[in-house]
C-alpha cells in the first residue's frame, strides 16, 4: 500500500508542468534570499567601507564624518593609522582579550557546575535555589550598578580589570538553563552505573560527564567570551573615567563617538576599530556556529 | 583536561600580575582636560623639581596628571569621592553639584590664592565660584580656563559682512538653497539651553545705544530672581520662532536649528548649513569639515521686524546674540592626603604666566581678565587667535552660568528641561504651548516658576 | 498531582501559605528540641560554637565553627570601618537612621549610600551566620548520636570479652567445636541487639567476620591464645569502626562526593550573593527612600511608599506623568517585536530549508552575522546609515521618493516614525535568532505526519497550514513567552538607535523609551535613584507575572501527550 503511493507521487513529480512550477518557485526563493542578504549585509559592509574611507578636505585633512555616498571616493589605511597612533586601541584590545578569556573560564566553570548540580544531584535546597535564581534573574540590572560599584570599592577593587572579570563571572550561576537542559538529556543510567562502580560524584562529573559535554562547554564558553567585547555599560562604570589605558574596546569605541564632547569626525576611525574588533569575534563565532546553533535550538524548546 | 587547567592557571596568574601592578601607592593626582595632559604634566614635574630645590624636605610624592572628560569626571567624583583626584578640573556650573549639602570639595583657604583670584579674574567668574555651606560662603574653585560660544562659518559662502547679522546669513542661505537642498543659516549643537542661549540671553541696543536686557536668571544667586518674560525676550523669541520653524520634518531654508543625526560637521562640509554656534571644543572638527573655508566670528546681531515687535520693543530694535560664558576651575578634593600642598600647586598652575603659556601651547582660553590686552599671542593674525578674541568679545555679551551658587539651580534649569520646552515652542514641534504671544508668555512664566521653585506642573 | 493543579487558584494559594507556615515553624521546633534532648556538650555548643565537635576530638571541624563565631563577634563588636562607614552592630543602627552627621565644609559627613549598603550587607551576613550556627548545633547533635551508639557498643564489647573467656576451654579444641562457639557468640549478640534495638545492621557483618576468623584459625590450627586474640580483634575492630567519628579529612573528602553539590554551588552562590543579591536588595531598599538628584552627596532618608504613590497621583513628577505612557509603549513594543520576529523568522527558516536550495550553511551564515557582531557596532552603524545625511536618505533622494533628508530615529519629528523604524530594525537583529531556533524544530517534524497528510491528498500549503505551523506553534510557545519577556527588557536596540528619542519636552522619558532605557537614564544620567528603583520593581512585577503564568501554562502543556 505504502509502496504504491510513493509510485504515484513519483509520477506526479516527473510531469513537466510540476517541474517548471518547482523551478519557478526555486528561482523566486533565490531572488528573495539574495535581496534579504543584501539588506542584512548592507550596514555591515558599510562599516568596513568606512574603515578604509579616506576622503580629504581641501586642506588635506581626513574628513572622517558620516557621508552620504555609500562607496568611498578614496581608500587607504589612514583610519587605522589614526586609531593606533591617537588612541589607546591596542591596549583596549589586549585588556578586552584578557577580561574575555578570564571571564570565559570562570563563567563556564560556574555555569556548568550549577547546571550539572541542578540537573543530576538531589539535595534538600535544590528547588529553593531554582526558584531563587528565577526571581533574582528577573530584576533589571542597571539600578544595581551603583551598589556593585560600592561593593567592589569595599574590596578595594574598583577601576580594575580584575573587578570587571569578577562582575562578568558573577552572574554565571543564574544563567544555567540551557546547560541544565543539556545535562537533563544525559541518561541517568550513566551516572548510576558509575556510582555502582564506586566513583565519587566529583569523579563522575569530571571524568564521565564533562568529556561528553563538549557542545555545551563550547556554547557556554563562546557566550561568556564574546560578552565582554560587547558590554559598554557596566564596564564603563567599573573601569572609571580617568585611565584611558584601562578601557575595553566596547567602552573605548563607544565613547569615541558618543561620549561627552566627543569629536564626531572620528566616525571612520571608529569604523576601523570596529572592523578590527569584529575579525576575532566573527571568526570565532562562525567557526563555532554549529555549537551555538545547537545551544540556541536546545534553549528554544526547553 | 590537563591543557584546560594549564590555561586556567596561566590566565589567572596573568590577571593577578596585572592587578598587582596596577595597585601602586597613591600619588598626588590631577585631572585636566584630555587635550592638555602633557602640558600640565610637564609643568607639575617642574614644580616638584623646583620645590625640592627650594625646600629642605623633598616633595612627598610625584604628581600624576590624567586627562578626563570633565562632566563624566564630576559625576564619578560625586559617586566616589575617595577615588577622585586630589585636584581636578570642572566647568564652574558643575560646582553646584559638588558643593551640595556640606560639600564634597574643599574650600580655598590660602589668602594668597584668594588674592590671586580677586586680582586676576573677571567679577562674573568670582561670583560663580562661591558657594555657601551651612551659612558661610567660601571660594571653591580657581578659574583658569574661560569658554563661550562663537560662530564657526563657511567663509566660502559667507562674507565678513554677512556674518554680522543673522539676516545676512539667512539671506545667503536662502539664495544658495534649491528645491532639493535646503540650506540652513546655522546649526545648533543641541537644545539643552546652553546652546540656544543665544536668543534667550540676547541683549538689545536701547535708545542711548547701550546694551540692555531685562533677563535675570538667579541674579546674584537669589533663588527667585528670575525674569525671562520681559518685552525684549518676548520679541527676541518671536523673531527666533520664524527662523527655527520646522516644516515637513525639515528646518526651513535659511533657518536655524539643531544639527541632524548625521552631525553638524556633515551639514557644514556638504553645505547644508552655513554656520555653527559652538564652543572651542568644536574647533578641531570644524577645521576638518571646512578646511581652509573655516571662518570664526562673534555671534551675529538681529533686527526686530513689525511681526516680532512686542510691547516697548518696536520694529527696528537691534539685538546682539547672547551666550553663557563659562570658566573652568581647579577644585580640591576633600580629605586629600596632600591637603597642605594643593593650594600652592593650584596657585602655580593658575597663575597669569601659566595661563599665557597654556594658551600658546594648547590653546586654553585664559580666564585672566586682561588676557586680550596683555598676551602677545592673542593678537596674532591666526585662526587660533581669532577663536580666542571672538570668545573674549562674547564675554561682553554673555553672562556666566549662575548655577555654581547651588546645585538646585542647575537641576532646575537643565534637568527640568525648560530649555527643551523653549526649543519645542520655537520649532513648533511637540510643543504644548501655542505659537502665539499668549502661548509664549505662558511658557516663559512657567519656566520662571520652575527655576524659582523647582515645581513642575 | 494533576488533580491538584486544577484546584481553584485561591485554594492553591491558601494551601501554599499553610505549607509556608509549617515550613517556617519546623526548623524552630527542631532547633528547640535539639537543645532539650542534646547532651551537655551540645547545650554548650549553643553558646560556644564548635564545642560539641572539639570535645569529641573533631578538632578541625570544631575549630572552623569556633573561628567563624569569633570572627562574627569581633566584626559585630569592633565595627571596622570601610570608607569611614562602620560595619558591625553600628551598621544596624545606621540602616535605620541612614546617617545623622551632615559634616561641614572641611570634613565629610555620613555617607547614607554606604550606610544603607552596609546595613543590607550586615543583614545578609547575619543570616549566613545563623545558618552556620544552626549547622553547628546539628553537627554537635550528630556527634551525640554517634557517641551514644558507641556507648552501647562498648558495653557489648566488654560482654563479648567475658564470653570469649568463658569459651576459651572450648576454643582449645577449635576444630571440633566451631559451630558451637559460633552459635554461642551469635546468640549472645542477638540477645544484646534485642535489649538495645540499636545494632541490627551490625549483626550480619559481625557474624560474617567471626565466621571468617574461625575458618582461618581452623586452617592454621592455632593455639588457644592465638584464637582468643583473633576473635577479640574482630570484636574490637567492629566496635571501633562503628563508633568512629568522621575525621576532618573525611569531611573534606565528602565535599567531592556526598556533599559535592556544596563544592559546586558555593563559589557560584557566593558570587551571586555579593554581586546580585546584595545589590538587588539595596536597590529595592532605595525605592523606599528619597535618594534622588537633590540628595546626591548629602544625607537621604526613608520615605516609605512616597515614590510608589507618585505613579498614580498625577502630581506632575516624571514618574507620574510618564509611567503609563512608557509602560504602554513597552507592552506594544514587546508584543509587536515578538510576533514580527517570530513570523519572519519562521518564514526565513522555511526559505533556507526549502528543498532544492543550495548552500544552506552559507545563507544561514549571512543572516547570523548580526548575532556574531557586537550590537554596539551593528546598531550604531544602522543609526548612522539612517541619519539625515546618510546613505539611505541619499538613496531615497536619488530614487525620487523624498526630496530632502528625513530623520528616522531619535530626532524624528513624530514619535510614530521612530517607533516604526526601531520595530523594523529590530527584525534585522531578531529574525536570525528565530530563524536558528525554528530551523532546528523544522528538521525535527515527525516524518509520519507528512506521510499521513500525503495519503489524505493534501497540497503543500495545506500541509504547511495544518501540520508544520501548528507543530511549530506548539513547540515554540515557551520560547514565544520568554522572548516576550526578553523584549520587555530589551535595552541595546533602543539605547543605541534612538537613545529614547524623540524627546518629550519637559521629561527624561522620550517617545521610544522602554521601561529599562528610561530606568537607565534616570540612574546613570539623572541620578534619580529612588524613581529608577521603583521602575525596576514595577518592571520586575510585570515580567515575573508573565513568567509565572508561563510556568503554570507550560506545566499544563507538559501534561498533554500530544498537541493535536
Amino acid at each position: 500500500m505504502k509502496g504504491e503511493l510513493t509510485v504515484v507521487q513519483d509520477q506526479r513529480e516527473k510531469t513537466a508542468s510540476y517541474k517548471a512550477q518547482k523551478t519557478v518557485g526555486l528561482i523566486f526563493s533565490y531572488i528573495l534570499l539574495v535581496i534579504l542578504s543584501i539588506v542584512w549585509l548592507y550596514p555591515i559592509l558599510w562599516i568596513i567601507l568606512n574603515a578604509f574611507r579616506t576622503e580629504l578636505n581641501d586642506q588635506g585633512d581626513l574628513i572622517g564624518v558620516v557621508v552620504s555616498n555609500y562607496f568611498p571616493k578614496r581608500v587607504g589605511f589612514d583610519n587605522f593609522k589614526t586609531l593606533f597612533t591617537t588612541t589607546a586601541f591596542p591596549r583596549w584590545f589586549l585588556n578586552t582579550l584578557l577580561v574575555a578569556s578570564a571571564s570565559c573560564v570562570l563563567s563556564t566553570l560556574f555555569t556548568l557546575s550549577v547546571a550539572y548540580v541542578m540537573s543530576k544531584l538531589e539535595f534538600s535546597w535544590r528547588k529553593t535555589y531554582l526558584r531563587f535564581a528565577m526571581i533574582l534573574g528577573l530584576f533589571p540590572g542597571f539600578m544595581s550598578i551603583m551598589a556593585i560599584y560600592y561593593i567592589l570599592k569595599a574590596f578595594g577593587l574598583t577601576h580594575s580589570l580584575f573587578a570587571l572579570i569578577l562582575v562578568n563571572a558573577s552572574g554565571a550561576g543564574l544563567g544555567f538553563y540551557v546547560a541544565k537542559g543539556f545535562f537533563d538529556v544525559v541518561p541517568n543510567s550513566l551516572v548510576e552505573s558509575a556510582r555502582i562502580d564506586g566513583a565519587t560524584n566529583a569523579q563522575i562529573f569530571f571524568k564521565i560527564i564533562l568529556p561528553l559535554s563538549k557542545p555545551i562547554i563550547i556554547y557556554t564558553a563562546l557566550l561568556a567570551f564574546t560578552g565582554p567585547w560587547m558590554d559598554f555599560i557596566f564596564a564603563r562604570v567599573i573601569l572609571g573615567v580617568e585611565n584611558k589605558e584601562s578601557l575595553t574596546v566596547a567602552v573605548g569605541l563607544y565613547d569615541m563617538i558618543y561620549g561627552n564632547h566627543a569629536d564626531t569626525n572620528v566616525f571612520t576611525t571608529f569604523c576601523a576599530g570596529c572592523t578590527i574588533v569584529s575579525i576575532p569575534i566573527v571568526t570565532l563565532f562562525l567557526s563555532m556556529q554549529k555549537y551555538y546553533i545547537e545551544g540556541v535550538t536546545a534553549g528554544s524548546v526547553k | 583536561m590537563k591543557k584546560l587547567f594549564t590555561t586556567i592557571i596561566a590566565v589567572f596568574s596573568l590577571v593577578l600580575a596585572l592587578t598587582l601592578t596596577s595597585c601602586g601607592k597613591k600619588q598626588l593626582t590631577i585631572w585636566v582636560g584630555s587635550e592638555c595632559v602633557d602640558f600640565y604634566q610637564e609643568k607639575c614635574d617642574a614644580y616638584v623639581e623646583n620645590y625640592n630645590a627650594t625646600h629642605e624636605e623633598a616633595f612627598p610624592t610625584s604628581i600624576k596628571v590624567l586627562g578626563v572628560d570633565a562632566g563624566a569626571a564630576a559625576q564619578q567624583y560625586l559617586n566616589d569621592v575617595e577615588a577622585g583626584p586630589d585636584i581636578f578640573t570642572i566647568p564652574h556650573d558643575n560646582m553646584g553639584k559638588l558643593t551640595a549639602g556640606s560639600s564634597n570639595i574643599y574650600p580655598i583657604r590660602s589668602q594668597s590664592l584668594i588674592d590671586q583670584i580677586n586680582n586676576d579674574n573677571p567679577d562674573a567668574f568670582i561670583d560663580v565660584i562661591q558657594a555657601s555651606v551651612q551659612g558661610t560662603s567660601y571660594y571653591f574653585g580657581v578659574p583658569y580656563i574661560a569658554q563661550s560660544l562663537v560662530l564657526f562659518y563657511n567663509a566660502d559662502v559667507l562674507t565678513a559682512e554677512d556674518v554680522k547679522t543673522w539676516e545676512g546669513i539667512s539671506a545667503k542661505a536662502k539664495s544658495v538653497s534649491t528645491n532639493d537642498k535646503l540650506v540652513k543659516a546655522a546649526d545648533l549643537l543641541g537644545d539643552d539651553g546652553f546652546n540656544n542661549s543665544f536668543l534667550l540671553l540676547a541683549k538689545y541696543f536701547d535708545a542711548d545705544n547701550n546694551l540692555t536686557t531685562s533677563v535675570k536668571i538667579y541674579e546674584n544667586g537669589v533663588e527667585d530672581a528670575n525674569m525671562v518674560h520681559g518685552d525684549d525676550t518676548m520679541a527676541a523669541l518671536k523673531w527666533g520662532a520664524r527662523y527655527f520653524k520646522v516644516e515637513n520634518g525639515a528646518t526651513i531654508a535659511g533657518g536655524i536649528g539643531k544639527a541632524g543625526s548625521s552631525g553638524w560637521e556633515t551639514d557644514l562640509k556638504d553645505g547644508y548649513a552655513l554656520s555653527l554656534i559652538g564652543g572651542a571644543w568644536n574647533y578641531k572638527a570644524a577645521k576638518a569639515a571646512l578646511g581652509t573655508k573655516l571662518g570664526i566670528a562673534v555671534l551675529p546681531q538681529f533686527t526686530i521686524t513689525e511681526a516680532d515687535a512686542y510691547g516697548t520693543i518696536s520694529a527696528g530694535t537691534v539685538f546682539q546674540s547672547g551666550s553663557f560664558a563659562d570658566c573652568k576651575c581647579f577644585v580640591l578634593k576633600k580629605g586629600s592626603a596632600y591637603q597642605q600642598y594643593l593650594e600652592d600647586i593650584v596657585q602655580y598652575l593658575s597663575s597669569v604666566s601659566m595661563q599665557e603659556e597654556a594658551f600658546t601651547a594648547v590653546a586654553n582660553l585664559p580666564a585672566y581678565k586682561n588676557a586680550a590686552e596683555e598676551f602677545a599671542a592673542m593678537k596674532a593674525d591666526t585662526l587660533d587667535a581669532k577663536l580666542s578674541s571672538c570668545q573674549i568679545k562674547m564675554f561682553e555679551y554673555g553672562i556666566a552660568q549662575p548655577f555654581g551658587f547651588a546645585q538646585k539651580y542647575n537641576t532646575r534649569y537643565y534637568s527640568k528641561n525648560t530649555p527643551g520646552l523653549i526649543y519645542a515652542w520655537l520649532t513648533g514641534v511637540n510643543s504644548e504651548y501655542a505659537l502665539t504671544d499668549a502661548g509664549l508668555m505662558e511658557l516663559l512664566q512657567y519656566c520662571e516658576s520652575v527655576w524659582s521653585t523647582g515645581e513642575t506642573k | 498531582m494533576e488533580r491538584a493543579a486544577k484546584k481553584p487558584f485561591f485554594h492553591r494559594v491558601g494551601a501554599w501559605f499553610a505549607r509556608l507556615g509549617k515550613s517556617i515553624a519546623k526548623p524552630f521546633k527542631r532547633f528547640g528540641l535539639r537543645f532539650k534532648n542534646g547532651s551537655i556538650y551540645t547545650k554548650i555548643s549553643y553558646l560556644l560554637m564548635g564545642f560539641g565537635n572539639i570535645s569529641r576530638g573533631q578538632i578541625g571541624k570544631g575549630l572552623v565553627f569556633f573561628l567563624i563565631q569569633v570572627a562574627f563577634i569581633l566584626l559585630m563588636v569592633l565595627c571596622p570601618t570601610i570608607n569611614n562607614t562602620p560595619l558591625g552592630y553600628k551598621a544596624y543602627i545606621n540602616i535605620v537612621t541612614l546617617g545623622t552627621n551632615e559634616g561641614d565644609a572641611f570634613t565629610h559627613g555620613d555617607n547614607s549610600t554606604l550606610m544603607l549598603l552596609f546595613g543590607v550587607m550586615m543583614i545578609i551576613l547575619t543570616f549566613v551566620f545563623i545558618a552556620v550556627y544552626v549547622a553547628n548545633t546539628r553537627s554537635s547533635e550528630k556527634t551525640d548520636q554517634i557517641v551514644k551508639k558507641g556507648e552501647t557498643i562498648y558495653e557489648y564489647r566488654s560482654d563479648m570479652h567475658l564470653l570469649v573467656e568463658q569459651y576459651s576451654e572450648k576454643l582449645s579444641h577449635l576444630s571440633l567445636n566451631k559451630e558451637e562457639v559460633l552459635a554461642g557468640l551469635v546468640s549472645r549478640t542477638d540477645q544484646l541487639i534485642e535489649e538495645n534495638r540499636r545494632l541490627p545492621d551490625f549483626r550480619d557483618k559481625y557474624v560474617e567476620n567471626l565466621k571468617n576468623a574461625l575458618e582461618k584459625l581452623e586452617k592454621e590450627d592455632a593455639s588457644v591464645d592465638v584464637a582468643k586474640k583473633e576473635i577479640l580483634k574482630v570484636v574490637d575492630q567492629e566496635a571501633k569502626e562503628l563508633i568512629a567519628l568522621p575525621a576532618f579529612k573525611d569531611d573534606l573528602h565528602s565535599l567531592l562526593d556526598g556533599q559535592f553539590h556544596m563544592t559546586m554551588m558555593v563559589p557560584a552562590i557566593l558570587m551571586i550573593v555579593i554581586f546580585t543579591l546584595l545589590p538587588t536588595t539595596f536597590m529595592i531598599c532605595v525605592a523606599f527612600t528619597n535618594y534622588d538628584a537633590a540628595h546626591q552627596g548629602t544625607l537621604f532618608d526613608w520615605t516609605g511608599f512616597a515614590t510608589f504613590v507618585q505613579i498614580f497621583n498625577g502630581s506632575g513628577t516624571e514618574i507620574s506623568k510618564m509611567f503609563f505612557p512608557v509602560l504602554g509603549w513597552t507592552m506594544i513594543w514587546a508584543f509587536i517585536a515578538t510576533f514580527t520576529n517570530y513570523f519572519l523568522g519562521i518564514f526565513l527558516a522555511l526559505l533556507i530549508n526549502k528543498k532544492g536550495i543550495k548552500a544552506k550553511v552559507l545563507w544561514r551564515t549571512v543572516f547570523i552575522m548580526t548575532i556574531a557582531l557586537p550590537q554596539f557596532i551593528t546598531l550604531l552603524a544602522v543609526r548612522n546609515i539612517l541619519s539625515n545625511r546618510g546613505p539611505i536618505n541619499q538613496l531615497l533622494i536619488n530614487l525620487g521618493i523624498i526630496s530632502s533628508g528625513v530623520e528616522f530615529l531619535g530626532m524624528a519629528t513624530s514619535g510614530l516614525t521612530a517607533r516604526i523604524t526601531v520595530l523594523i530594525i529590530n527584525l534585522w537583529i531578531g529574525v536570525p535568532y528565530t530563524m536558528l531556533q525554528t530551523s532546528g524544530i523544522l528538521m525535527n517534524i515527525p516524518k509520519d505526519l507528512y506521510e499521513a497528510a500525503t495519503i489524505d491528498g493534501a497540497n503543500k500549503w495545506q500541509m504547511f497550514r495544518s501540520i508544520t505551523f501548528p507543530y511549530i506553534i506548539f513547540v515554540t510557545t515557551p520560547y514565544l513567552i520568554s522572548s516576550f519577556v526578553g523584549n520587555i527588557t530589551s535595552f541595546n536596540i533602543i539605547y543605541l538607535l534612538t537613545g529614547g528619542g524623540p524627546n518629550n519636552p519637559g521629561y527624561y522619558a522620550g517617545k521610544t523609551d522602554l521601561l529599562v532605557t528610561w530606568l537607565y537614564k534616570l540612574t546613570m544620567d539623572q541620578m534619580e535613584y529612588n524613581t529608577a528603583a521603583v521602575i525596576s520593581i514595577m518592571t520586575f512585577i510585570i515580567t515575573a507575572t508573565i513568567t509565572l503564568i508561563f510556568y503554570s501554562k507550560s506545566k499544563a502543556f507538559n501534561e498533554e501527550d500530544s498537541f493535536q
